[in-house]
């Protein structure tokens, strides 16, 4: 007999779970939906099989983290704790997706539970300190490669992913045989199926990567609670992702909200790889990992990376010879500074610069945001689990 | 007399409700509108998305173009007899317009623009261009 506490807290998993689906399925198919490479439906099919292999594979070391690891005495998760927990987790995705301000599920989900567990003087701070060293490391990590990689590779890397769809589906199904067989049809070309199949690639690598960091923000309160079992949670939690990935990602495949799909298809896919091959590797280690904070410095690092490179604008474009820029320039150009020419034959104007973009000032402030829904999530919790007497702590 | 009139605009209705009144109040003063492209979004994409282009300047006027479509409509409208000038700069939004106000006479700002997220990342604009432009602000509510 299941109790109705429990029901409740498996429903709250569940509405997690659903908004996970929802959050998540943009940033890893928009870029393919947006290509035409895929249908919605084989966008959030993929998401489905993928979330559920990277939760079963990886995600139950973060799950233990969570759930066991974070605190001393997983006693602290009684079943109203852990509604309490998951409440807060669902109004953090609810924000970040009501309001455009992306908020780390994951990084809620650990202050939520920190701000318990030090509610109940319960709180591991090696684990702790550990889990916040690498949010802190992390980001750099990917600014630094993507950095790199805009600085020196991406032009070359441009030039290889130029994706062109031609006119017409770009399978068609031949059932001259006994099974149908998907074939190419006379419209596509192989560089564009090279194309089509990479964008997905990385799609499913990304869904991986969600699903190794992400099954935990739905289901480690319960497991912690010891209530519900590991795998039957994973599977329960999974089930929610996939219906979230069916009903709302169809809504936010399709708002502008999506940062991603306003990146160059590259750019994008480099973001992708880079972020989604750090998420992954600290699941693997049990961290807990924001993947919206590491994908943002991905971009900025790109677009820093590829705005200060050495030579300007015009003669890149037209292959001529290099003229070093001041790598500097972007903390020589403070404000109100007139800007120095780039290339000579241009008028004598002021000429809109890369580096204009990126102001560290405001970088850093954006990056700040970001942190604001989980530091309150935590404030919230550790308030409400110290001072409302309904927990059972 | 003010001849000479600087109007940012970000598309939003605020801004072209600004555009509005400066048509009106200086019907003889040249105007120029000024959009302001790759400001600072929650994920940075936008301005990315620029920094990566081949051609950065292009790319720009391709964003701005359809704030300017707008903004002539607004004009053509208002049976105003001016040329609109325009202006495209990058970056963030309060360094771009007190950076090209100290060309002006005046600046005509609408007093908020778009959404939440905005207001959240970039902050007030209108109010800091106020504060810090070398030039006099007319605030439009």
């Amino acid at each position: 007999m299941i109790s109705t506490l429990l029901l409740i807290g498996i429903l709250v998993a569940i509405f997690v779970g659903y908004n996970i689906g929802g959050a998540t399925t943009g940033p890893a198919f928009g870029p393919a939906v947006g290509a035409d490479a895929i249908s919605k439906t084989a966008a959030g099919a993929l998401m489905t099989v993928f979330f559920f292999v990277g939760a079963w594979t990886i995600g139950r070391r973060v799950v233990d983290t969570l759930g066991r690891d974070l605190v001393h005495d997983p006693g602290v998760f009684t079943l109203e704790a852990s509604v309490g927990v998951l409440f807060f987790i669902g109004v953090a995705l609810f924000v970040g997706n009501v309001f455009g301000v992306p908020a780390s599920t994951s990084m809620t989900a650990v202050g939520s539970i920190a701000g318990l567990a030090l509610a109940a003087g319960e709180l591991n701070w090696a684990v702790m300190g550990e889990i916040a060293i690498w949010w802190i490391v992390s980001p750099f990590i990917g600014f630094w490669v993507s950095l790199v990689i805009g600085r020196y590779f991406y032009a070359a890397l441009n030039r290889r992913i130029a994706m062109e769809r031609s006119e017409g589906p770009l399978f068609e199904i031949d059932r001259s045989g006994i099974v149908p067989t998907p074939a190419l049809t006379d419209t596509t070309n192989l560089r564009e199926v090279g194309g089509v199949v990479m964008v997905v690639a990385i799609g499913c690598l990304m869904a991986y990567s969600s699903g190794t960091s992400n099954i935990a923000n739905a289901v480690a309160p319960l497991v912690g609670s010891g209530e519900l079992e590991m795998n039957p949670a994973i599977i329960i939690g999974c089930l929610a992702v996939g219906i979230g990935t069916f009903t709302i990602a169809r809504r936010t495949l399709e708002t502008m909200g999506n940062e991603l799909t306003e990146l160059p298809l590259t750019a994008a896919i480099v973001t992708a790889t880079v972020s989604a091959t750090l998420v992954i590797f600290l699941s693997a280690i049990g961290i807990p990992a924001s993947f919206v904070i590491i994908a943002t410095m991905c971009i900025i690092g790109l677009g820093w990376g590829r705005a200060t490179r050495p030579m300007t604008v015009g003669e890149a474009v037209r292959g001529e010879e290099s003229a070093p820029v001041s790598v500097g320039a972007l903390s020589e150009d403070r404000e109100g500074e007139e800007l120095p020419p780039i290339g000579e034959e241009e008028e004598p104007e002021r000429i809109p610069k890369a580096s204009d973009l990126f102001d560290p000032a405001t970088t850093a402030r954006v990056v700040l945001m970001q942190n604001v829904v989980p530091a309150i999530a935590t404030i919230g919790a550790y308030a409400t689990f110290r001072f409302v007497p309904i927990f059972g702590l | 007399m003010v001849d000479d009139v600087l109007v940012p605009m970000d598309g939003s209705e605020m801004s072209e409700r600004a555009l509005e009144y400066a048509l009106e109040v200086f019907p003889e003063a040249d105007i120029t509108v000024l959009h302001v492209v790759g400001e600072p979004s929650s994920m940075w994409a936008g301005a990315t998305g620029l920094a990566l282009a081949d051609d950065l300047e292009e790319a720009a006027n391709e964003h701005a173009a359809e704030v300017f479509e707008r903004a002539r409509e607004i004009a053509t409208d208002a049976d105003a007899d001016v040329d609109l000038d325009t202006e495209v700069e990058l970056g963030h939004p309060v360094r771009a317009i007190v950076g090209s106000a100290a060309d002006h006479e005046t600046v005509v700002i609408g007093s908020h623009g778009g959404s939440i997220a905005d207001r959240v990342f970039v902050g007030n604009v209108a109010e800091k261009v106020f504060r810090r432009s070398p030039v006099p602000v007319v605030v439009v509510r």
